[in-house]
């Protein structure tokens, strides 16, 4: 292969220059060597020994033939040939490095070989002739490069054994002499060292591998840079893959509970693919969304589903929320249960103004980035299998009334009442079919039939990878399935497929990579969460099954179903299929050493269909004659596009390095979606057939676009990796503000000083690491939804037109001067380490502080809507203290022990608000207090006298009825500080890790659970929790629970209670998060069968949890959704 | 061709273009699902399907599991009222309806949270519609006539409800959002004003879907308000407020117009189309739906159980209260019957259409000629006109099969004769819109009444609950709102 054209003129200031040609036989250059990499693929098979007698041949004739035997393209300047002229060569079977020699013995030309290229170099200096009988040191050159292909700076090459030892430059090259034979070592802090055999190559490119063990070697990913752990400025915390693919979880955000300081996950239910809540560092908007910026190998990802009906919320709440806000709703679930957890390399967050400010206007809420795997850059084919199987549980259960327990309830409640229940006629009286229809001598656990089952959970992924340092892919696909504890046959499939294509051309100017991963999810549950169900039947409630196994209805002497039957529930169908296609092109191109052109561009797309149908057989049978089947056809499509162009320059000046980076965004988002309800559907069969229904009806359709674009940059100076200043800065225009306010800027400075590179340091033995920094910046939120600043109209569904016209209807007050709403952050942070970084301590401070608050603001009825979207001068404070240790304890040969800590301490508050009395957020807001803060009634217990709640009125007397201006106490419902404590121990080939997670805090919202589940003790025929037996009974009795009764006049004490400081309890926990335990197998049988590695793994999620919380579980404190689930899984990974 | 240098500036060129052009890559159009509210009442079609969505709306409205609202005030209001008797295993909404145990934290100011988003819309469509110039003027006229109709018809229930209510006549919201409650007569006098501007707006006859073309006479679809409905809820109006002969000219207004209305066989009157309607509603939820009225109080399962569907049967003090011979309390006619192993229970027959699958012969009325003859009557009585009063009473009983009080008790004292015109009111409107209640308020026969009845009902009577409660949201979020009594 030729390359035509002049050859460049050499010399120092040339190269700096931006020469036209130079340019183009670059990009000639390296569009033949993306050619011929693809060529030799296909000409691999036959390097074989190489047959040649030619005698006074050009030399390109010889290349031919070369090409022809081994499939070796030669790539060469022609000027440079010109002085090769002719040659003469007879080999036999030789080696292609020998025919080399040969060939260029005593012509001013080097060779060096990449993949099947030769590429041919004249010769720059050295004219001296070249014996290749005796070893004489020979030059060699070579770059440094690290894990990500960046050069590595300062890295050490040393000649084993010999004094001789460089140090790679500014562009992570060197030169050094050494002989054939010799070894060269290349070490660099924080890397495995690299040793390699001096062979013919005179040309080397050395990737280090990171050691795992030093975090502060660990490359963070900052989103439109990276930078090592040891330089960070800003506050980043790191999950690797090896820590998230301990867990046996199905959306990857749960793997990061606990993990990391700042980061709050909340899972809203223990079903597959349910909502999953996150909060960096607090809210820090009042009711503006508060979800982070995901970011999937560069290209963002939603934070929720789309909302596709009005309010947020598609037909079944099963899945639970996202926490959405009034702003930005989302539809129930988790986007983020889409990606596939075993294809992730590390996620990282992003907390303060340095990391978040180049994310401008998204940022404000944090930033979480999420990175695929890589292929391999080893030169060696890798395959890996990995299986696991596990088994899902319930955490905890409440301890009922068992029957005779209920039933004294129920007849000491109409005891209170003065009802005898032998006045009531017959059995017709629903209320108290559990006293006069139903079998009184019955016990069912009713949590051990409805939600005691086991899920199972199964997982399979596998993946293929290769390549070397200029050319590697990975190919990689799973399945992933997941039952439920719920009784029917509900589950959750997943199946991945992915790859990934990085390209480097040989000067490692060009550079290319294309990656996808495409997710096909399918979840059938069951309508409705059977959790509430299992916590309310009475224990005597009938059977499910009559003796023929048809369901149970349990009539009464009239023919009525005297129940609702659970299990009823399982004809109706819920399914949820979505598609999820992340796809990413990135192409940069190095025009000089120092500057790098680069443009990423994205498409994801996301496409959820759901159907729901309700069964005539979910109905009782005497209703079945007026019921009306229904069902609902919903699907959603989210769709991200971006391009990013971006401009990166890298350049030392003696002691100081240089990173300039400018970009631009351009990004839009598209969100369509519509809801189908239909009704009549003739049978149960025909549900899933929407032709089939007589009545249709579109309740709501979505087509929004948002746009997007913005002007980023970051200087970053590093002066001798011991000073380091980093500026970014962002301007921002987002389609969701109205015209006159859609742009503004964004910007950060940060600093950091690693005070033990200075000399008064270098010779302290224990002090290892310490490092000062501090960053303040602006970013903004724009979370509020699409369109706000707009006065719309939407158009109204009915299945009959009115008088056959089309209808609209009016949804919201628009606000066209809405602005962004823009968070200060400012962090300090402080860390050493010791002992050679074995113990490494992080302490850092923030402070959030959130203004011009975009808020919902909330309306009296009388405006016409509940809310407008309005920017109130209100400050919101964040601070927080995260504490983090690393300590490698025991470091030996065959055992270490390693222990991971972290702590955060957050406290929000609202500092200002001026003028808050004249808004209506005076009622739920209190400056200086937190923005969760509730006001309760203050509760008294019992009155002794009557049997029923008191409580504290603004007098000062007690009553039993409170108005809402006696709600005198504040509560904060906020944790106090939350957590993770790891440990982790290898014996040999065995690793055991544990995890812990705790938060102190009180229940989030107030809750009636302290006081009897869902309805007051004894009111209705429902069961209540064993705690309530500590009632009021009689006169003078002191007691927890007021009087058992029916009556309304217990009822509202009861809610009131709900409504009191004594309605939050304690709901903090230790739980004992993870454990792994895993054994590397090695047996003479694995090492014939070319396995290099067999892991057999037990993991345990949720294993155990430490609460005085009376609920179910204390982390989604929901009485009504499934908690969390144990899961234990056993798996084995193999990797070929 | 390509320089480095090209190369490189066309790329800081394109960065800087993407700068400056900025405001072109964040500008995007409305959506594609949405109209903006500049773009609605430029339009004929548009502007018309404002106010379609407001009567789809109300229309739509279920009565099962749903919640208070306008327009099914005649549940909650014969809740509230002596009218039903309530499945106790029902909702605790219904029971703290039923009971008159409203409290203002949870339950009783549904109707006002519920109907001042339907007067914004009004609101909103009369500020859009006097902006407009490219609507047809035809069409405008016709639209605000209805737009400031239906303002009056919700303040009305809104001032009878709940008393002195905050009045929001704009859409803007920092005026809306820090009203005081203003005195029943300022809300009487803005729907008077409201109504008289209607009348003056309304077609005389009823509209097609364009706003503009008449139906003839005989097929008039009545779903849309006109002239006469403007006038009959006029006349009721100015029935409240002792204005005896303004509601009778009012009434007479409609009575008069013998071409659109008469009075029909009772089981015709609520019949779509029928000559006794004023205003009715079209049904919209679905081809084979009649109205809710009929679905909800047609028993075909007794009213207990595990639904709350129905749940609702009449009361022993309604079918107490028919004159002996009443056609209307026959079974059938506006009273019928189920009976099961369970007992037996009597239900408001006025609808027949209850099941679902039928063809649509029943619409929800509003507004209908019956009203307007005891109202006629009874302020005829009140100005004296006895004659007059008994003529307009005994075209009702004439139709309910009973003695004409011109024959029976010619010379019945006026005391007497309102009394039996209360009385009519009670049979001949019962279970509808909410007269009962509001009658029984009216004329201060509240007390005396609910005592008995709200103790048989299983709660404990007190003045103060004749209104119903303003929101707590409300009270919180406007420093200038105050709650009713008692709450």
């Amino acid at each position: 292969m030729v390359i035509k054209g002049s050859k460049p003129p050499s010399g120092e200031g040339c190269k700096r220059r931006l020469s036209t040609k130079k340019l183009l036989r670059v990009m000639k250059l390296t569009a033949i060597i993306l050619l011929s990499a693809c060529l030799a693929a296909s000409a691999k098979g036959k390097s074989q020994g190489i047959t040649l007698s030619v005698k006074d041949a050009p030399l390109e004739k010889v290349f031919i033939e070369i090409k022809k035997q081994t499939g070796y393209s030669f790539v060469y300047y022609k000027d440079d040939l010109a002085k090769g002229q002719k040659v003469t060569i007879q080999v036999s079977n030789a080696r292609i490095e020998e025919v080399l020699n040969l060939l260029f013995k005593d012509k001013p030309i080097t060779y060096s070989i990449f993949e099947h290229n030769i590429v041919l170099k004249q010769k720059t200096e050295s004219p001296n002739e070249q014996t290749t009988d005796e070893p004489k040191p020979i030059p060699i050159t070579g770059k440094v490069f690290d894990e990500n292909g960046n050069p590595l700076v300062g890295a050490t090459v040393t000649v084993r054994g010999t004094q001789t030892a460089v140090k790679t430059d500014a562009n992570g090259q060197f030169t050094i002499e050494a002989n054939a034979g010799q070894t060269l070592v290349i070490t660099y802090v924080g890397y495995v060292d690299e040793q390699i055999k001096v062979g013919n190559e005179t040309t080397l490119t050395v990737t280090l591998e990171v050691d795992v063990k030093s975090l502060l070697a660990v490359t963070v990913n900052k989103g439109y840079y990276t930078e090592k752990m040891r330089n960070t400025v800003g506050n980043v915390a790191t999950v690797k893959a090896a820590d998230i693919e301990k867990q046996p979880v199905s959306n990857p955000l749960l793997a990061l509970q606990g993990r990391v300081p700042g980061l709050v996950i909340t899972q809203s239910s223990g079903v597959p693919g349910s909502g999953v809540t996150v909060r960096i560092q607090g809210r820090n908007s009042i009711n503006g969304g508060n979800d982070p910026l995901y970011i999937i190998d560069g290209v963002p990802y939603p934070s929720q589903m789309l909302a596709t009906t009005t309010g947020g919320n598609n037909f079944t709440g099963i899945l639970g929320t996202s926490g959405g806000s009034n702003l930005a709703p989302g539809g129930n679930g988790n986007p983020l249960s889409f990606i596939g957890v075993e294809n992730i390399e590390s996620i990282e967050i992003l907390k303060d103004a340095d990391a978040t400010s180049i994310y401008g206007s998204r940022g404000a809420n944090g930033v979480i980035l999420i990175t695929t795997k890589k292929g391999s850059v080893k030169g060696k084919n890798k395959i890996e299998l990995n299986f696991q199987q596990g088994w899902g549980k319930v955490t905890r259960t409440i301890e009922m009334m068992n029957t005779r327990q209920y039933l004294d309830m129920r007849y000491e409640a109409l005891r209170n009442d003065g009802i005898n229940i032998n006045s009531i006629s017959n059995s017709t009286s629903f209320r108290y079919y559990d006293l006069n229809v139903w079998d009184t001598t019955r016990y069912t656990d009713w949590q051990k039939v409805l939600t005691g089952g086991t899920a199972h959970y199964t997982d399979a992924n596998g993946s293929v990878s290769g390549g070397n340092a200029n050319l590697n892919y990975r190919i990689g696909g799973g399945y992933h399935r997941e039952t439920t504890v719920f009784p029917g046959n509900f589950n959750n499939k997943r199946g991945v497929v992915n790859f990934i294509i990085n390209n480097q051309s040989l000067d490692r100017r060009f550079s290319l990579q294309l990656s996808a991963s495409y997710i096909n999810n399918n979840n059938a549950l069951p309508q409705a969460d059977f959790i509430s169900t299992a916590l309310q039947l009475p224990p005597t409630a009938p059977p499910i099954y009559n003796g023929d196994g048809s369901l149970n209805w349990a009539p009464n002497s009239i023919d009525r179903s005297s129940w609702t039957n659970p299990l009823s529930q399982l004809n109706n169908k819920y399914e949820n299929t979505t598609e999820n296609l992340i796809s990413s092109f990135i192409v940069g191109y190095k025009i000089t050493p120092d500057l790098e052109l680069k443009t990423q561009l994205g498409y994801n797309r996301l496409q959820t269909d759901e159907f729901s149908g309700l069964s005539i057989l979910s109905r009782t049978p005497e209703s079945r004659a007026t019921f009306n089947r229904t069902a609902q056809y919903t699907s959603s499509t989210i769709k991200f596009y971006l391009a990013e162009p971006q401009l990166n320059y890298t350049r030392t000046f003696g002691k100081v390095k240089i990173d300039v980076l400018l970009g631009t965004t351009i990004q839009q988002n598209q969100n369509k979606g519509e809801v189908i309800n239909t009704s009549g559907h003739p049978t149960d069969d025909l549900l899933r057939d929407i032709r089939s229904a007589t009545s249709f009806n579109i309740p709501s359709s979505i087509d929004a676009v948002y746009k997007y674009n913005a002007l980023f940059s970051r200087i970053n100076l590093n002066w001798s990796n011991k000073y380091i200043l980093n500026l970014t800065g962002r301007r921002d225009g987002s389609s969701r503000f109205g015209p006159e306010n859609r742009f503004q800027n964004f910007g950060s400075i940060g600093g950091a000083w690693i005070f033990t590179e200075e000399n008064l340091f270098k010779k302290q033995s224990i002090l290892s690491f310490g490092k000062l920094r501090a960053s303040y910046g602006t970013t903004g939120n724009d979370q509020i939804g699409d369109y706000t600043y707009l006065d719309l109209y939407n158009s109204v569904s009915n299945p009959v037109p009115y008088q056959n016209w089309s209808s609209i209807s009016i949804d919201n007050i628009s606000n066209p001067y809405l602005q962004w709403e823009e968070t200060r952050k400012l962090s300090v942070g402080f860390s050493l380490g010791l002992i050679n970084d074995r113990i490494l301590a992080d302490i850092t401070f923030n402070r959030n502080r959130s203004s011009n608050q975009l808020i919902s603001y909330s309306l009296p009825y009388t405006t016409g809507f509940t809310s407008v979207y309005l920017n109130l001068p209100a400050t919101i404070q964040n601070i927080s203290w995260e504490f983090s240790l690393n300590s490698m304890n025991v470091k030996q040969k065959s055992f270490t022990w390693e222990t991971n800590f972290n702590l955060t301490v957050p406290k929000n508050k609202l500092v200002s608000f001026p003028s808050i009395e004249q808004t209506t957020l005076a009622g739920s807001l209190v400056i200086g207090q937190p923005l969760s803060i509730t006001k309760a009634f203050h509760y008294l217990g019992v009155d002794p006298v009557t049997g029923l709640y008191q409580f504290l009125d603004q007098n000062g007397n007690p009553t039993t009825s409170p108005t809402f201006n006696d709600r005198t106490v504040l509560v904060n419902t906020d944790p106090k500080l939350y957590g993770g404590f790891q440990n982790s121990f290898r014996f040999k080939r065995v690793e055991i890790s544990t995890f812990f997670q705790f938060t102190k805090q009180k229940q989030s919202t107030l809750s009636l659970l302290k006081f009897g589940y869902a309805n007051p003790p004894g009111s209705a025929s429902l069961n209540q929790p064993a705690f309530v037996l500590d009632r009021w009974q009689k006169l003078g009795d002191d007691a927890e629970i007021q009087k058992y009764s029916t009556a309304f006049s217990a009822y509202f004490p009861w809610s009131n209670a709900s409504q009191s400081d004594a309605g939050i309890v304690d709901a903090s926990f230790i739980r004992l998060k993870n454990i792994t335990a895993s054994y590397d197998l090695k047996t003479d049988f694995l090492k014939k069968s070319h396995i290099e590695k067999l892991r057999l793994f037990v993991e345990g999620q949720n294993l155990l949890t430490i609460s005085k919380f009376k609920g179910i579980d204390p982390e989604n404190q929901s009485s009504s959704s499934l908690p969390p689930l144990r899961v234990l899984a056993v798996g084995l990974n193999v990797q070929f | 061709m390509f320089s480095k240098k090209s190369i490189c500036t066309l790329y800081i060129l394109l960065i800087l273009i993407s700068i400056f052009s900025c405001k072109k890559l964040v500008e995007v159009d409305p959506p594609g699902t949405q109209i903006t509210s500049n773009n609605v009442y430029n339009n004929d079609a548009t502007a018309i399907a404002v106010m379609n969505g407001l009567y789809s709306k109300l229309s739509s409205t279920g009565f099962v599991g749903g919640s208070p609202l306008i327009s099914n005030i005649s549940l909650w209001a014969g809740l509230s009222a002596d009218e039903f008797i309530l499945w106790s295993g029902t909702t605790i909404t219904a029971l703290l309806y039923y009971q008159n145990a409203l409290n203002a934290s949870a339950h009783g100011s549904e109707f006002w949270m519920s109907t001042y988003p339907l007067i914004y819309v009004c609101n909103a469509a009369i500020e859009g519609l006097q902006k407009s110039s490219s609507l047809n003027s035809t069409v405008k006229q016709q639209l605000l006539g209805e737009a400031k109709f239906m303002r009056a018809y919700f303040y009305f229930y809104l001032v009878n409800l709940y008393g002195d209510v905050p009045l929001a006549l704009t859409t803007d919201y920092t005026v809306n959002s820090l009203l005081s409650r203003y005195a029943k007569s300022a809300v009487y006098d803005q729907i008077r004003s409201d109504l008289s501007d209607a009348k003056d707006l309304l077609a005389n006859g009823y509209v097609k879907n364009d706003a503009v073309t008449l139906y003839p006479t005989a097929s008039a679809e009545r779903v849309r308000p006109s002239k006469a409905a403007a006038s009959a809820l006029l006349s009721r109006v100015e029935l409240y407020n002792n204005n005896w002969a303004n509601a009778e000219s009012e009434a007479t207004a409609v009575i008069s117009n013998t071409s659109l209305y008469d009075t029909v066989p009772l089981n015709n009157v609520f019949l779509k189309n029928s000559k006794e309607a004023i205003w009715q509603l079209q049904p919209v939820l679905s081809e084979i739906t009649n109205t809710q009225e009929g679905f909800f109080f047609n028993l075909t399962i007794a009213p207990i159980g595990v639904n709350d569907f129905h749940s609702v049967h009449l009361s022993q003090s309604v079918l107490n209260s028919f004159e002996a011979g009443d056609k209307r309390k026959v079974n059938g006619n506006w009273i019928n019957v189920f009976t099961d192993g369970s007992g037996t229970y009597y239900y408001p027959y006025k609808y027949k259409v209850g099941s679902i699958g039928a063809p649509v012969t029943e619409y929800p009325m509003f507004l209908r000629l019956g009203e307007l003859y005891l109202i006629r009557s009874e302020a005829k009585a009140r100005q004296n006109n006895l004659p007059g009063a008994i003529a307009d009473l005994d075209v009702i009983r004439k139709r309910a099969g009973l003695p004409l009080i011109a024959n029976s008790i010619p010379g019945i004292s006026q005391t007497a004769l309102l009394n039996a015109i209360l009385h009519e009111r009670q049979v001949e409107l019962f279970s509808e819109s909410g007269h009962r209640w509001l009658d029984l308020k009216r004329t201060g026969n509240v007390d005396a009444v609910m005592a008995t009845a709200t103790s048989l009902k299983g709660g404990t009577w007190q003045s103060y609950q004749q209104l119903y409660p303003v929101p707590v949201d409300d009270l919180l979020k406007n420093p200038n709102l105050t709650q009713n009594a008692g709450y």
